[in-house]
């Protein structure tokens, strides 16, 4: 009898310890935000060890514990899924996390409400934990409700801003929409398969299972930022930087591969939704590359950098290669963190200048940060034998040689390329030549709170990809053999971009253009995405809604109608067909007298 | 004919009387049609229950939904009147205005 079980649920009670002492002592002084950071790394090392089972026995757990309620036949407890998927996630998410949570001591020093700001990530990881490790669609729709009120909560960090509310607002309106397909899938599974018990749903395993599909595709759309939902992860750069590297690149914005990635046995069967996934995923990684190519905000370059990733893992799960898809997650979710942990540096050691064209020369003045910025963008480009090799390389063998749709893939590889474009864009114009920022600024990266947070993503960013792909069970027969060319796509891909991007960059110091040519705008301007959608069609539905119902409904159907209608034709009729004086005290003394007479007349007793 | 019957009778025919004679409020006719179903419910209250006429128990109440439709259509004409010419003197309505 092992502690597995046991170690889990430790994991997930350590956590709640700094809420429940939220209202005394420790929550007032400055001692809350070491004791919270140290909670995450005891945690941490709790979630080691049946992680580590896990890789000895490739024994799955499923730990059901109390049970809540039954509604007629449907039984809803509070359990947990202890698979390959969360138990290798909730490593990785508290490694981040602790990482994140030690920089933010130093980022955030100087706020007021700092020990509130270490509640709310405590809080946002619990929820994604949550999700991670739930077994019924209720438990999982808590923690997906949960990670999107945090995300609101700390993007309107600053609240005094406008910006940073209307791109919490955002977050929330967009992650909404989303939801709509979560809720319909709910409802789907409840009516047809009377469970929400993954288990169940995957031993009924029918066959057209288009419409709940359709809708967990959409809820991932709306949490993961794909086409059409995705402004919100752009805007949502308000929030402070280790709001960004937490929520926005490693854990919120991949909970809704995450669903997808749960969901694979029914969407291994089903050919229309993989189709669907991989265009809705190629569209938005080479959308979103696009966008990326000509912003001048570093947060922003990488969130789009995000969104891009994102569409990437979504082609992943069309091509039906979830493991593949997980495995991207973790990878990218240790040099995304790193890369936004050093903008972190680099905007607070500037102080607060976020414009790439106002930086510069930072290679001798902020070395660690530089080496770590490097390597993390080598990383996201999949650089040989770096991360993202272990995960990106493999995606696009897989893509290149399996029987897909062309035209996705050519999307898929030319934003593999625009990746590596972007990545030198930030180098070149963060890192390298001279300075272009006031000389005034303090710049100092001597702070062990600042160093060894991303000394360990940096370690992780290097080592991690080697470590996971190398340790984690067989779960499908990897493809062999392929021709030379295939192989080694993605690598040329990759360079043809570093190459014609160091090219472009350079030509900037020395060639300047006087208007923007219509590519450019429309890549700054986000592809006029939310220049056209934030206004046109809340105009429109509101304005339709409000002649349907005031309009139609109110002033014709009730109103005009019968009753004025009637009115009328009344008052025209009696206008045209009386002629009458209106002699009214005349008519009725008459009336009066031939009453008194009559009855006088023919009531006398004959 | 008992001497409540006669008594109740009277105030009808009085009202009556006050209905179709009047001075110059169109308001004083509305209320003598009041009075009208007032003394019309007391006289059909008394003979029904004097007489253990059960089964007709319900006409006067009925009485009094209707006369309450009566009196609201008379108010209704009333304020209408009284919109166009500011009063609800009689003299005015042989102007044929609607």
């Amino acid at each position: 009898m092992n502690l597995f079980t046991s170690f889990v649920l430790l994991t997930l009670l350590i956590l709640f310890t700094p809420i429940m002492v939220s209202n005394t002592d420790p929550h007032k002084n400055n001692k809350y935000q070491s004791y919270v950071k140290n909670i995450v790394f005891c945690a941490f090392i709790t979630s080691l060890i049946p992680a580590m089972m896990y890789l000895h026995t490739n024994q799955e757990t499923l730990i059901s514990n109390w049970h809540w309620i039954t509604i007629q036949t449907l039984k809803l407890t509070l359990s947990f899924k202890m698979d390959y998927f969360s138990l290798m996630f909730m490593p990785v998410a508290l490694f981040i996390t602790w990482s994140i949570m030690e920089f933010s001591m130093w980022y955030m020093h100087s706020d007021p409400y700092i020990n509130q700001f270490f509640k709310y990530l405590l809080l946002f990881l619990i929820t994604m934990l949550i999700l991670v490790t739930a077994n019924n669609l209720f438990q999982l729709f808590i923690g997906w409700e949960g990670v999107g009120i945090m995300s609101f909560l700390l993007i309107g960090w600053w609240f005094g801003r406008t910006d940073a509310n209307t791109a919490a607002l955002q977050a929330i309106l967009y992650n909404r929409i989303g939801d709509i397909g979560l809720l319909a899938s709910m409802a789907w599974f409840l009516s047809n398969m009377n469970t929400w018990d993954l288990q169940q749903i995957f031993m009924l395993n029918q066959n057209p299972l288009n419409f709940p599909l359709m809708g967990l595709v959409l809820a991932a759309a709306g949490k993961s930022a794909q086409f059409g939902l995705h402004p919100w992860l752009p805007s949502a750069m308000e929030g402070p930087t280790p709001v960004s590297a937490l929520l926005h690149s490693s854990t919120m914005v991949v909970a809704g591969i995450f669903l997808l990635v749960r969901f694979y046995p029914l969407m291994e069967n089903n050919k229309l939704i993989q189709t669907v996934t991989l265009c809705l995923g190629a569209i938005t990684t080479l959308f979103t590359a696009i966008c990326a190519l000509t912003q001048n905000d570093i947060k922003k370059i990488i969130a789009f950098s995000t969104s891009s990733q994102l569409g990437l893992m979504m082609v992943t799960i069309g091509l039906n290669q979830p493991y593949l898809a997980f495995l991207h997650i973790c990878t990218h979710a240790f040099f995304k963190a790193m890369l936004f942990l050093c903008s972190g540096s680099i905007i607070h050691n500037l102080n607060n200048e976020q414009d790439i064209r106002k930086m510069g020369g930072l290679f001798k003045a902020l070395p660690f940060t530089t080496t770590a910025l490097i390597i993390g963008c080598l990383a996201l480009t999949g650089m040989p034998f770096l991360t993202g090799f272990y995960s990106k390389d493999p995606i696009i063998e897989a893509a290149t040689s399996s029987y897909t749709n062309a035209w996705a893939l050519l999307l898929t590889l030319t934003a593999t390329s625009l990746t590596a474009v972007y990545s030198t864009r930030i180098i070149f114009f963060a890192l390298l030549g001279q300075p272009r920022f006031p000389p005034s600024t303090t710049i100092n990266e001597n702070n062990p709170l600042l160093i060894n947070p991303i000394k360990r993503l940096l370690i992780g960013s290097i080592f991690a990809g080697f470590i996971l792909s190398n340790s984690i069970p067989p779960v499908t027969t990897p493809l062999m053999t392929m021709p030379l060319h295939l192989k080694l796509t993605a690598l040329t891909m990759t360079t043809l971009g570093f190459i014609i991007a160091f090219e472009i960059n350079l030509d900037t110091q020395n060639l300047k253009y006087t208007h923007p040519s219509n590519p450019s705008k429309f890549s700054t301007l986000l592809g006029y995405f939310p220049t056209i959608m934030h206004r046109l069609p809340p105009h429109l539905d509101l304005s339709m809604s409000q002649k349907l119902a005031t309009s139609l409904l109110d002033l014709t159907w009730l109103e005009t109608t019968l009753p004025k209608t009637t009115a009328l034709i009344q008052l025209k009729a009696s206008t045209l067909t009386s002629n009458q004086q209106g002699l009214i005290k005349l008519y009725f003394l008459s009336f009066l007298i031939t009453i008194t007479l009559s009855m006088i007349l023919f009531n006398c007793p004959e | 004919m008992t001497l409540i019957h006669m008594n109740v009778l009277m105030a009808f025919s009085m009202s009556l009387v006050g209905l179709l004679m009047y001075r110059s409020h169109l308001m004083s006719a509305l209320l003598c049609l009041e009075g009208m179903m007032l003394s019309l419910f007391v006289l059909a209250a008394l003979t029904i229950l004097n007489s253990h006429f059960t089964l007709a128990n319900m006409m006067p109440i009925i009485l009094l939904v209707f006369a309450a439709y009566v009196a609201a259509i008379g108010l209704a004409l009333l304020v209408m009147v009284s919109n166009t010419y500011g009063t609800d003197y009689v003299q005015s309505l042989n102007l044929l205005q609607c």
